[in-house]
Order: C-alpha cells, then sequence, then structure tokens
C-alpha cells in the first residue's frame, strides 16, 4: 500500500474478522489504526473454526493474509491482552485509556516450547472450549498470531511459573510484567467486540448435561485439525469412532425463552459440519433436525441443496424437545416430532451437536463508551452521531462475508467521522 | 405431496378461538416442542401441534370433532416450553369450548351460554321462574318461626323444578349433544388414521368407559403435568367434592320420598358430615382455582369468560349453600331464606346449563378418553 498517512486516527476494538478487516480497510487507505483485543491472540471466533462456509476452506488461510497485511503496515498498531478502560472526548477526539494485561513473555519468544515441556499445571484450554487442558505456560493455538506463548496468571507465584523462566533459553520469559495502562487520542472508535456461543447450560430439556451432546463451536474443535483431537470428531464418552450423530438446529435461538432472535449462521455451520462427519465417516448417518433451513442466498442455497442430495444425511422438520443418554452405552436418544408427517421421531445416536446460537458479548458487560443497546444486548450505533460505530456480531448475527462487508462499511463511517472533524 | 388439499380457512372461527383464550395461536411457527414435551401426548400423531396449524388455517372441522383436543388436561408444559409465547394448552382449552359449544342442542343455548353479555340473563330466568313459581302457589314471602327452608320454598316445588331438570332436560340436550359429539370424534378420528379400528362396536365401547373410569377417579393424567402441577389438588378437590354433594343429594331424596324423613338433619348425620365436608372442599377447592388463574404465574393458564362463567358458578354455588346453613343454625331469618333462594338459583343454573358450560367437560372430556381407549390411541391402564 502506498497511500500516504491520513490525518486523524481510529480505535478498532476486538481482533476478530469484524475488527482485522475494520482496521486493515481503514489503515490501507492511509489512516493510522489502533487495535486491541483482549485474548493474546487475534482472529477471534473465526480462528476456532475448521472450515468456512460454503467453500470449505481453513479460516487459517484467510487469516494468514489479514496478518501479513498488518505486519506490512506501520500504520497499524496492535496490542492484544488488551482492554479499553475508558473513554472520554466527542467524535473527532476521544482520549482512551487502554489497559494492557502482562503476557509474561516477550518479543524474544521463539515458540520452541521448552517451557510447556517443564510445567506440570494444566488450566482449562478455552480456545478448545474447555474440551482438554493446556499447560499454564502455552501457546494459544498452533496459527496463533502473535505467534507468541503465554503464562497464564493462575501460575504466576508458583513454583511451576519459576521452571519455566529457568527452561527459556531465550530469556523470554519475564514474570515481573506488569498491567500497563495506555493512553490513546483518536477521532473514531469502532466497537468490534464479537460474541460468544449461548450457554447451553440454561437450555433444560436438550441434554447438556450428557458428554456425548456438544456444541455446535465444540464440534469445530473436534473437527478442526489443531483441536483436542487433531481433526478427529469422536465421542467425547470414550473417545470413539461415531456412525450416528445428530444436530439439534435452534438451540436456545429463535426462543422466547432463550435467544428471542434467529442467529443466522447456526443452520449453515450444521450443513458445514455435516460435511466433517461425511469425510471422516462415509458410512455415517447424519440426522439434523431443524424448524425451518435457512440457507440465505444463492451460494448457501446452492450449499443447502447438495446436502439434501447426500442419501446419509437425514433432514427431519421438527424440533428436538427432549433428549435422553442411555446410562450404560451413552448413547444420545434425541426426540422430534416430525411436523411434515406428524409421527414423532426417536434417534438414537452415538453424540448430538446442538446448534447454539449468538450472543453479543455485550449482552452481560456493557462498553465504556456512550452506545446503544438492542434489548438483546447487541449494539446500535448512532450513525448521525457519528464516532463511534459498532460492526460484526456486536451489532446483529452474522457470517463471515457479511462480518467483512459490514466492517468495510463501518470502516467508512469511521473515516467521515475524521474528514468531517 | 401427492395429495392436494384445498385450504378453506374459517375465519370467523379463528376469531372465536382468538376470543375464547387462544389469542396467542398466530404465533405458532411449527416448531413442534409442544408435541414432544407434552407429558400425555401419545407416540403416535401427537397433539398439539398438528391442531395449531388447524387454528391457524381455521381448520374447524379437523378441532372442533378432534378426540386430542380433550386428551389435553392444559397442563401448559407445552406453553412453557413453546418458543414463541404461543401457547398450545390455552389454545387447545378454547378448542374445546368451541366444541362444547358446537355440539350443544339447542344450538342457541350453547351460544348464549358462551356469551358473556348473557351472564345476567341466564341468572335472571331461574330468578323469573321461582318467583312466579312461589308467587303463583302463594308462597313469596318470609315464613315466620323457627328456619326450615321448606316452609318458604316447599320440597315438592324444589323437586318439581329438579327432577324434571335431571331426569329429562339433561339426559335429553346432553344425550344429543354427545351423540353427534362421539360421531364426529369418530368419523375424525377415522379420517386421520388415529383410530386403530374403524368399526362402532358399543360392548367394546363401554368397556373403554370402564377403563377410563380409574384413570378420571385418579386424576392420573394430570398428575402428569409439571408446569401447571398446581392446578391437580384443586381440581382433585372441586370433583371429590362434587361427587360428595351428588351423593348426599340422592340420600336425602331417598330418606325424604322412600323412608319419609324430611330435613332438616342433624350434624352427625353420615350424609350430613359428608355435605359438610364436600362444601368445605369445594369451597377451598374452587378459591385455589380462582387464586392459580389470577396469580400472576407465567404458565398460569389463560381464563376467558367460559372458564369465568363456571368458577363463578361454582363459587356462588357453595357460598349460597355454606350460609344458607350458617345463617339458618344462626337464626338469621332475614338473611337466611334469601340466601337459599339465590342457592337454589345457582343449583338451578349448574344443572340447567351444563350440556353448555365449561362444566361439560366432565362428560365429553370422560368420553373422549374412553374413545381413545377404544379406538386404540391410548391404553387401558
Amino acid at each position: 500500500m502506498t497511500e500516504e498517512q491520513k490525518k486523524g486516527s481510529i480505535l478498532v476494538v476486538g481482533g476478530g474478522i469484524s475488527g482485522l478487516t475494520a482496521t486493515l480497510e481503514a489503515a490501507e487507505v492511509g489512516y493510522e489504526v489502533f487495535l486491541v483485543e483482549k485474548n493474546p491472540y487475534l482472529g477471534g471466533r473465526v480462528a476456532q473454526l475448521k472450515y468456512y462456509f460454503p467453500k470449505l476452506c481453513p479460516p487459517t488461510c484467510g487469516l494468514e493474509i489479514n496478518f501479513r497485511r498488518i505486519k506490512d503496515n506501520p500504520r497499524i498498531t496492535f496490542h492484544t491482552l488488551a482492554e479499553v478502560e475508558s473513554i472520554s472526548g466527542s467524535p473527532g477526539n476521544y482520549d482512551v485509556t487502554v489497559k494492557l494485561n502482562p503476557r509474561y513473555v516477550n518479543e524474544k519468544c521463539t515458540c520452541c516450547g521448552d517451557c510447556t515441556e517443564v510445567c506440570e499445571t494444566d488450566i482449562p484450554n478455552e480456545f478448545n472450549f474447555d474440551i482438554n487442558t493446556t499447560k499454564g505456560a502455552y501457546l494459544p493455538h498452533e496459527m496463533a498470531f502473535p505467534m507468541r506463548y503465554v503464562v497464564s496468571p493462575r501460575i504466576i507465584g508458583t513454583d511451576d511459573a519459576k521452571k519455566c523462566v529457568e527452561a527459556c533459553k531465550y530469556d523470554a520469559i519475564d514474570l515481573e510484567m506488569q498491567p500497563q495502562t495506555i493512553n490513546l487520542n483518536v477521532g473514531a472508535i469502532i466497537w468490534a467486540t464479537g460474541w460468544k456461543p449461548y450457554d447451553a447450560a440454561k437450555i433444560d430439556n436438550l441434554g447438556v448435561q450428557y458428554p456425548n451432546v456438544i456444541t455446535n463451536m465444540m464440534m469445530e474443535r473436534y473437527a478442526a485439525i489443531n483441536g483436542p483431537t487433531q481433526g478427529k470428531v469422536l465421542r467425547p464418552s470414550d473417545g470413539q469412532e461415531i456412525s450416528r450423530i445428530a444436530f439439534v438446529q435452534c438451540a436456545g435461538s429463535r426462543d422466547e425463552n432463550h435467544l428471542p432472535y434467529c442467529s443466522y449462521i447456526c443452520c449453515m455451520a450444521s450443513l458445514k459440519q455435516a460435511t466433517y462427519v461425511r469425510e471422516q465417516y462415509p458410512e455415517a448417518k447424519i440426522y439434523i433436525f431443524y424448524i425451518d433451513v435457512r440457507a440465505p442466498g444463492q451460494r448457501y442455497e446452492k450449499f443447502y441443496k447438495n446436502i439434501k442430495e447426500d442419501e446419509n444425511i437425514f433432514l427431519i422438520k421438527g424440533k428436538v424437545a427432549e433428549v435422553q443418554e442411555d446410562p450404560s452405552s451413552k448413547d444420545i436418544t434425541v426426540v422430534a416430532e416430525n411436523a411434515v408427517t406428524g409421527e414423532k421421531v426417536q434417534e438414537t445416536v452415538e453424540m448430538a451437536v446442538l446448534a447454539t446460537g449468538m450472543v453479543p458479548n455485550t449482552a452481560d458487560t456493557k462498553l465504556p463508551g456512550d452506545l446503544k443497546y438492542d434489548p438483546d444486548g447487541f449494539v446500535v450505533s448512532d450513525l448521525a452521531q457519528g464516532g463511534m460505530f459498532a460492526t460484526g456480531c456486536a451489532v446483529k448475527p452474522l457470517d463471515v462475508i457479511s462480518s467483512n462487508q459490514h466492517a468495510t462499511g463501518m470502516a467508512l463511517k469511521a473515516i467521515q467521522t475524521l474528514v468531517s472533524s | 405431496m401427492a395429495d392436494s388439499y384445498l385450504v378453506e380457512p374459517d375465519v370467523k372461527f379463528v376469531k372465536q378461538l382468538k376470543a375464547m383464550g387462544g389469542d396467542t395461536l398466530k404465533k405458532c411457527y411449527q416448531c413442534a416442542t409442544c408435541s414432544v414435551v407434552c407429558p400425555i401426548s401419545p407416540e403416535e400423531r401427537p397433539f398439539p401441534r398438528k391442531e395449531m396449524i388447524a387454528a391457524q388455517w381455521g381448520l374447524k372441522d379437523k378441532l372442533v370433532g378432534n378426540m386430542d383436543v380433550w386428551l389435553c388436561h392444559q397442563c401448559n408444559d407445552c406453553s412453557t416450553y413453546c418458543p414463541r409465547g404461543a401457547r398450545p394448552g390455552d389454545v387447545l382449552n378454547a378448542v374445546r369450548g368451541m366444541s362444547i359449544t358446537e355440539y350443544a342442542w339447542p344450538s342457541w343455548l350453547g351460544r348464549i351460554v358462551q356469551d358473556w353479555r348473557f351472564f345476567w340473563l341466564l341468572l335472571a330466568i331461574p330468578v323469573a321462574f321461582f318467583l312466579v313459581l312461589l308467587g303463583a302457589t302463594g308462597y313469596l314471602k318470609i315464613p315466620d318461626g323457627e328456619i326450615e327452608f321448606a316452609k318458604f320454598f316447599p320440597t315438592l316445588l324444589v323437586d318439581i323444578v329438579f327432577v324434571p331438570l335431571a331426569t329429562l332436560w339433561l339426559p335429553v340436550t346432553f344425550g344429543i349433544g354427545l351423540s353427534r359429539f362421539i360421531s364426529a370424534i369418530h368419523k375424525n378420528a377415522v379420517a386421520e388414521g388415529k383410530a386403530k379400528r374403524k368399526d362402532v362396536n358399543v360392548p367394546d365401547f363401554l368397556k373403554s368407559l370402564v377403563c377410563t373410569v380409574p384413570t378420571v377417579l385418579g386424576h392420573s393424567k394430570f398428575s402428569q403435568c409439571t408446569a401447571n402441577k398446581d392446578r391437580y389438588v384443586p381440581h382433585l378437590l372441586v370433583f371429590y367434592s362434587f361427587i360428595g354433594l351428588f351423593v348426599v343429594t340422592n340420600a336425602f331424596f331417598v330418606a325424604l320420598y322412600i323412608l319419609q324423613v324430611p330435613g332438616p338433619y342433624a350434624q352427625w348425620n353420615p350424609f350430613k358430615i359428608l355435605a359438610n365436608v364436600s362444601a368445605i372442599a369445594l369451597l377451598v377447592g374452587v378459591i385455589m382455582m380462582i387464586r392459580n388463574r389470577i396469580g400472576n404465574k407465567d404458565n398460569a393458564s389463560k381464563t376467558s369468560y367460559f372458564d369465568w362463567y363456571l368458577l363463578l358458578l361454582v363459587l356462588g354455588l357453595v357460598l349460597t349453600g355454606g350460609l344458607s346453613e350458617l345463617t339458618r343454625l344462626a337464626h338469621l331469618t332475614t338473611v337466611a331464606y334469601p340466601i337459599y333462594f339465590a342457592h337454589l338459583v345457582f343449583v338451578f343454573c349448574l344443572f340447567a346449563y351444563l350440556p353448555y358450560s365449561k362444566l361439560a367437560h366432565l362428560v365429553y372430556r370422560t368420553v373422549a378418553m374412553a374413545y381413545s381407549r377404544y379406538a386404540g390411541r391410548e391404553p387401558c391402564e
């Protein structure tokens, strides 16, 4: 990019696909951009996926390009383990304080992994939705960017942490790192704070208490090559291969008792995940229970059509409303009424995947800015006032392509604020 | 699908259902959660999802003559889990109301009982009738001396009214309604493949009726409800107190005409004790029912005029009955007789309008449950 530096700077909060896109779109036309991300890596939810739909290519592909563009762009400054603490000012002139949490690992890290070798403490692996554990000194995931280890605050002050320091040949671990606060002055802020999966434990009739009932995001981790099973879909209770699986659509979405809205991506996600199973287990029978299959647009419709033609995939119109477990075999029986035939259907499968929906991260924790929210916690941007714009799944449930488009639009809105102030 | 089917929506029927407590029916989006979470719905062709789409489309024929709406006990587990707040349990309750009205004979009386604007007319009919009866026989005055209700409203006059009501009016009107109802549910069950047998066999049906009795007496369907389990106890109280009062009424009839022993009877008389216990149980039961309905709980059933009509009637019945006895024992002559008069008015309403009111469910539901066993939809317990 050869554009000259333009006047004004933008803060992007959230380093998922929307935040990355907004950052790059604004920086590549010449604006200074600060990107802050609370995780120790960029890439957000997309980094946790095995494949994108509908192209079925791994997200690392698209993320790598974005990371390359970030590295190449001198106008982008990004901070991981960072959170916005406070904001004051008005459109065109915001003073922002950002807290940088210690990583305890500096830029000398070569990712040799010696610290992990000596560390004995196991901590839940959040990147894998706690399916497995990781050591107290760890790399968030194989494709993490920045490619640098992290020492968990959980082991700070323990002998384990000291062992890590001793094991590091490169003097890369610094247990004395303290939280820092930095001040930024920016003209516009883009909130790309993203989403989290709906807490399946709140759904009391879909068997979340059984080990062989998992969520769709857990399924991504099982299927992903850098996941807890190295990409092999195995059932959690005994690690056995599967021959029958059920997908339970609208697990908490389109439901006044949970999320009243459609989470938009879950139908395509389950259709996509059916292909994961299909690929690994050509004989496996796949049952998808749905209210309506929402595969919007010509490309998704085509994807759905191909799935429908698969003789091992059965689409049943009827929401699963009861799930049982056989205590000895740990098999799962899902119960629905087939609304086309009017008969009750019971399918016994080895595992069931709940297609849980999207909850904006802003549903529980409000952002430190003057923002409005809809009743479900999504941010409602005041486009007329300008200055602050939400994008991606902070605004509404979106797929990756729509997030990219939305983020590009919001980058333009942010630039308009800079230009007009 | 090979079969084509021309939907002819009965919009008026949809509006009536909405007015009777089914106003949420259009919210349903056919996810079928309800049919699965229902604790008492059969495995084959379960309800109430199919009833919900029939209600939305105004397919009256698929609803009023549908035994399944009577197998529903309004647990409202479906409404609790319904993702749209479509409240299938309340919609089916509205359908039952429409069903009672549909098969009522004479049908105009069915429509009147269902319509709140005629509530006072329904009460005024027995009031006027009794006033004329008492006036014509010269009894229209408060008698002197020890309170004896027979001095005010002679037992013979009471029986001239109520014996034909119970032995002629009820069997004829209810009989006509019921025979229409049974032929409708049979036709519907055969057409929708819910009946395993298509023939009509009266002895077999009676056998099914007999095997339904323990279910009804034990309220065993009711006890499977989760969301609305609060309804089990009051319904049981009201049910058994009505049985108790029915036994008492018959016993006193025998005492009067066969044993020639006129009332009032002593308080220690076992039938008097049964009467008093039943009255208290009825009062407690009906107050619990009313409290459950006005209590602002999420899963509480919606209450339409059709429900209120019966609740108020039963409340009036038990209050005037109890107060008649208490004011008599307290020698409050000026209030005891009018209260007794009011009590007879409520008794008349209960009897005369029984086939048209919600109380008809006692018969319709029992018959539908028996038919369901006859047709092999549910097993005999």
